[in-house]
């Protein structure tokens, strides 16, 4: 055995090196099960425990020291906390040396076919001696069955030999997955946008990063209309937003988006989420009319205002909105209310500014993500079912066929489905006896 | 016309009563058995008819909801009797799985059977790809447990050499753990289609193959038991008792998916 690492004295009494040892661990089906375990027993408790919830929740739900115990150990964001993500690079690890070790010794074993030994024949339970006939007239009564090796000392023949490709393709889908996965944790990103209809965007607001995490994107998109059906109960039936996506003020791609079929762009898809109605604010200012809603800004030359926020009653005099400008570099605020007529109609920077009208804006609530690992991801599936169809609809068996002097043994073996092979081998044993 | 999908299914569940009493009449009057069967087959017919009614009346796959999935997990564990029945002359499971479908019937009447119109988002042609394998899978996971439960039991009594058992004419062990692999290798797949299928679906419907909710966390962690079954049985070499307590163990995680996390976790797959 030779010693990898080459430093003397780091061999083991059975004469493997350490590295050795530690690859062998590493690839072994008890360390996959090992970690299998650990990943279903943690995935527990991320289901017993709220996820990514506000720290105030956990205090109140677990106390002051159960939070703190929570959030060492990353129980409150079980499934994106490094030990998780240590397990699946293991399990990754774990099954890349596994099935290299076993797709080695199968390619090993394919290229030294030997005959086994008597003993070894003799031992497997499924065997016949067939008096007076010929090998070749046996071989022909195995139908299906192709010839691996054919000597003096006899024959081995075989089925179903593609069947032990299944495993390799079952693993190799799940290390595909498992780097999707990957990719798209590293290199996508999940996010909403919602759009009043008539109006475009082109930033997005990303999840979980509070509201300052945004992330504009290379093209902007319009919701042209969005659209409600509804069940005779009320209940809603379908919702769908006519989308646009404009590049360079040219309107590229349109599609209605509706619940199960999303847009995607430039690697962007848009799924249609929710919908609602915010509250929007018609001013006429300058004679223009414009729709605001909290939050929105409007500039024209020197004039730049800012809609701070609604109020459904400002000191008993009515509903009003409050809107701050620049006034020679400093800023200001005041209050536009709809029932104070003197106050309805305010002159900012000279350019008089008129609160028209309160009204509802239909928005369209669309999630919006990228996912640069989702082909593999795919491929991964097609070839896990693929693989599971061949792995579990067919097998491998042998037939071992010989020559004595006056007749032929018939021996055979199968690793899996013994029973049903069991029954082939009757068949075969009775086909050859007729 | 309204009632009557509920009403063939009410007749479904009076012949798997009926095979259920006349099953257990079998363990002395083996006769029997084969009118047990039919009735268990002729419940089997009215609940495809029951099926098939409401589908046409809803104009959906009636797999939506707690009533209409039980009834369909029943359904398809019907199925499988008889499909197992026919192959591996084990009718004597009737005995366990004839009473199983009765109750399971009979729970799934105890959720509202009210044909209600169809949320937006499983309005989608992925709801009878996805929930027929999850169904499928489940209820031949459901078999692999009941029959799992026989094997320990006639286990238990052979030990005990109590020849004597409580169900005579019961098959030989090998025969159980040999339906115990059926069980498996036909129930993995399923069970990972129906997992994949989901994915997909929730990728058109929610922008993401996987959100770690409970329900996918939970069909996860099924999957992964099995899968250990699986090399526990292929790769290391387990038989007979101790992948039986795998499928115990396997099909209780099924529950927790199916039932648990509905009522007590919720997420976005608490469709009740």
């Amino acid at each position: 055995m030779a010693v990898t690492n080459g430093r003397p004295g780091s061999a083991s009494p059975n004469g493997r090196s350490r590295t050795e040892r530690l690859l062998t661990f590493l690839g072994s089906v008890r360390f996959a099960i090992f970690l299998l375990s650990f990943i279903a027993a943690t995935s527990i408790l991320g289901t017993l425990i709220k996820q990514q919830a506000s720290s105030e929740e956990y205090v109140s739900l677990f106390s002051e020291q159960g939070y703190a115990v929570i959030h060492i150990f990353g129980l409150d964001d079980v499934f994106h906390s490094w030990w998780f993500l240590l397990a699946l690079v293991l399990f990754s690890l774990n099954l890349i040396l596994c099935t290299v070790n076993r797709f080695t010794l199968f390619l090993k074993n394919r290229s030294s076919e030997a005959l086994p030994k008597e003993s070894y024949l003799s031992t497997l339970a499924l065997t016949f001696f067939c008096q007076g006939t010929r090998l070749e007239e046996v071989q022909r009564l195995c139908r299906g069955y192709r010839a691996v090796l054919t000597s003096q000392q006899g024959v081995i023949l075989e089925k179903g030999r593609f069947a032990q490709y299944g495993v390799f393709i079952i693993h190799t889908s799940i290390l595909l997955i498992l780097l999707g996965g990957l990719l798209g944790l590293m290199l996508g990103f999940k996010g909403s946008l919602n759009l009043p209809v008539g109006e475009s965007a082109d930033t997005i607001t990303l999840r979980g990063g509070g509201e300052a995490a945004r992330r504009s994107l290379d093209f902007s998109i319009r919701c042209v209309d969005f659209r409600v059906s509804f069940y005779e109960n009320g209940q809603p039936k379908e919702f769908l937003s006519s989308l646009e996506v404009v590049e360079n003020k040219r309107v590229v791609l349109k599609k209605d988006v509706r619940v199960n079929d999303p847009l995607t762009h430039r690697g962007i898809s848009f799924y249609q989420a929710t919908y609602g109605t915010d509250a929007a604010f018609e001013f006429v200012i300058g004679g223009k009319s414009v729709l605001l809603n909290e939050g929105g800004t409007f500039r024209q030359g020197s004039l730049a205002l800012m809609v701070v926020r609604y109020a459904p009653s400002v000191h008993d005099f009515g509903p009003g909105v409050q809107v701050a400008y620049l006034d020679n570099g400093e800023p200001k605020a005041i209050w536009f209310l709809r029932d104070v007529p003197r106050l309805r109609e305010q002159t900012i920077a000279g350019i008089p500014v008129k609160l028209e009208r309160l009204t509802q804006q239909q928005y369209t609530g669309l999630e919006v993500t990228s996912d640069p690992g989702l082909w593999f991801v795919w491929c991964g599936f097609f070839l896990l079912m693929a693989g599971l169809y061949i792995n579990f609809g067919f097998y491998h068996r042998r037939v071992y066929l010989i020559p004595r002097d006056n007749g032929v043994m018939v021996a055979g073996t199968s690793r899996k489905n013994r029973e049903g092979f069991k029954r082939e081998f009757e068949r075969l044993k009775e086909r050859i006896d007729a | 016309m309204r009632d009557s999908p509920e009403l063939l299914l009410y007749i479904s569940l009076a012949f798997y009563l009926v095979a259920s009493g006349l099953y257990l009449l079998s363990l002395r009057q083996s006769r029997v058995r084969n009118w047990a069967y039919y009735s268990l087959l002729g419940g089997f017919i009215a609940h495809a008819a029951a099926i098939g009614v409401r589908y046409s009346h809803a104009g959906y796959t009636p797999i939506t909801n707690m009533h209409e999935s039980l009834s369909f997990l029943v359904f398809c564990l019907a199925g499988f009797f008889i499909y197992l029945k026919t192959f591996y002359r084990a009718s004597i499971l009737g005995v366990i799985v004839s009473p199983v479908l009765s109750v399971l019937l009979i729970f799934a009447f105890s959720f509202s059977s009210e044909i209600r119109p169809l949320p937006p988002v499983l309005r989608s042609f992925w709801l009878p790809i996805h929930t027929i394998f999850a169904f499928v899978g489940n209820a031949v996971f459901l078999m692999g447990f009941l029959v799992s439960i026989i094997y320990l039991v006639a286990e238990r009594h052979i030990k005990n050499k109590k020849s004597d058992s409580i169900l005579p004419g019961l098959p030989p062990l090998e025969i159980l753990d040999l339906m115990n692999y059926k069980c498996m290798s036909l129930g993995f797949p399923l069970l990972t289609v129906g997992i994949v299928t989901g994915s997909i679906w929730a990728e058109y419907a929610w922008g993401s193959y996987w959100n770690w909710d409970p329900k996918e966390t939970w069909s996860l962690i099924t999957w992964i038991v099995y899968a250990i079954m699986v090399h526990n049985r292929l790769a290391i070499g387990w038989r007979g008792r101790k992948t039986a307590y795998m499928m115990i163990l396997g099909f209780t995680s099924i529950l927790v998916t199916f039932v648990g996390v509905s009522f007590f976790v919720g997420g976005l797959h608490s469709y009740l």
